[in-house]
């Protein structure tokens, strides 16, 4: 199977273990960077936290992007491993929809574009968001859910996510997610175009 | 250590489970334990839930891991009842803090890890064709699995190199910290990539035709108990809020 195989559009195998590979190394990378939610006062900067480290990753997995549905697959997927490690539902909601637009500019440029490759990773990044959405439907809901983290987390967590952190968070996301594409895609250039990788 | 997962020994087992039952499993316990859907109300059901890890390790004969669950567990759970009221300020958020990072995450950790360490990646792809999934999310969900202890291996291995050369906490800056640690990891997980291709690709992966496999999979009598108490569980949420 060769790499200039452009004329066949759908996904092959080889893709497809490409989403696994790239898939399990970011979520290591998140799970390891989210971890420090338990932090009270980092959990809101988790949003800018997990795009920024998580930025350099994805944007390797770019170079290996050709064809449509990559990046969309790969979103679906961090949404139920979201869910397999107790964040709720929400991330595969936002993950589907955000993935399916970050693949869309990401087409735009023909999967060559960097600048695009950039707001891809900025656009896919909104998943972040989607595991703070409970903290603002029902809070109350939410920490009943998580009595055993203790009063003293509790409190200072619901003092620090007021109503209008919702949009500033889904703003952060984007935004820490394009800092991270510029991140990684000095890295890309730093390490891996010498290495033959990217 | 990692060689367990995805690859087990089949003659070994003694409780064979379908794959498709083992997920559910996981789902319940990751959604009710960990996600801790239900709240209060389902308490009592929730430790029964948090339990069955015990069970199944025994019954798969996992000694070691059942033994190091049930200690952990037991511990920290009495430790939850009995410390925390008697103790004050920050001793008791710590306590707190611990119990409830323990009690939370060990049942569905002991669960993941006997799901995993009891079905192979050729049960894993048989169960999700038969449920009709996309080959587009089953291929990459398998190799996710596959992949996370390699990674976990690959990380140790650079860690090594990098305290040899003295990059370290503590040791300068952490932006160099981090990116000695997380380019290495990203190009051995490439170069491991492209070899899982072109193996996986020997194996007829990819083939414009249908695979065939020798898993016997299929629903059995301890199937339907598992799924019976899974659904009873989200059966109890269901009931508790929208019906009372």
């Amino acid at each position: 199977m060769s790499e200039n195989n452009s004329s066949n559009k759908s996904l092959q195998g080889k893709d497809l273990i490409n989403v696994g590979i790239f898939t399990a190394m970011y979520f290591v990378i998140v799970f390891a960077v989210a971890m420090l939610g338990y932090i009270p006062i980092l959990m809101p900067m988790l949003c800018v936290l997990v795009p920024i480290v998580g930025g350099i990753p994805f944007m390797l997995f770019l170079t290996k992007v050709k064809k449509f549905g990559m990046i969309w697959i790969m979103s679906i997927i961090m949404g139920i491993l979201m869910l397999l490690t107790g964040m709720g539902f929400y991330s595969i909601l936002v993950g589907a929809v955000s993935g399916l637009i970050a693949e869309l500019i990401f087409k735009s440029g023909d999967y060559r574009s960097a600048s695009k490759a950039v707001l891809t990773s900025g656009v896919f990044s909104v998943w972040v968001w989607g595991n703070f959405i409970p903290f603002f439907l029902n809070i109350d809901a939410y920490f009943s859910t998580r009595q055993g983290y203790g009063q003293e987390y509790i409190d200072a967590l619901t003092k620090l996510m007021p109503l209008w952190m919702c949009p500033v968070l889904l703003i952060a996301a984007f935004i820490s997610g394009v800092i991270g594409g510029l991140l990684g895609k000095a890295a890309l250039k730093k390490h891996f175009h010498k290495a033959g990788i990217a | 250590m990692p060689a367990f997962l995805l690859n087990s020994n089949i003659g070994k087992r003694t409780l064979a489970l379908d794959p498709r039952t083992k997920l559910l499993l996981l789902v319940t316990m990751c959604v009710f334990v960990l996600g801790g859907l239900g709240g209060a109300k389902m308490e009592n059901f929730r430790l029964v839930i948090s339990v069955m890890p015990l069970f199944f390790l025994l019954f798969s004969r996992k000694w070691r891991a059942a033994v190091t669950f049930a200690v952990l567990f037991s511990t920290f759970y009495w430790m939850q009842i009995y410390l925390i009221p008697v103790t004050g300020g920050f001793v008791n958020f710590i306590v707190i803090a611990m119990t409830g990072i323990v009690t939370r995450f060990m049942p569905s950790i002991a669960m993941a890890y006997f799901v995993m360490s009891t079905t192979t990646v050729s049960e894993f792809v048989a169960a999700m064709e038969r449920m009709h999934l996309s080959d587009n999310i089953v291929i990459p969900m398998s190799v996710i699995f596959r992949f996370f202890p390699t990674i976990g291996e690959e990380f140790s291995a650079i860690n090594d190199a990098m305290r040899m050369r003295g990059v370290r906490f503590g040791g300068g800056k952490v932006t160099a910290m981090l990116e000695y640690r997380l380019i290495p990891m990203m190009i051995c997980s490439v170069k491991i990539g492209e070899e899982l291709s072109a193996s996986a690709l020997t194996r007829g992966l990819g083939a414009p035709v249908k695979r065939t496999n020798i898993c016997r999979i299929g629903f059995r009598l301890p199937d339907l108990i598992v799924l019976a108490l899974c659904l009873l569980a989200f059966g109890m949420w269901i009931m508790n809020s929208f019906f009372a």
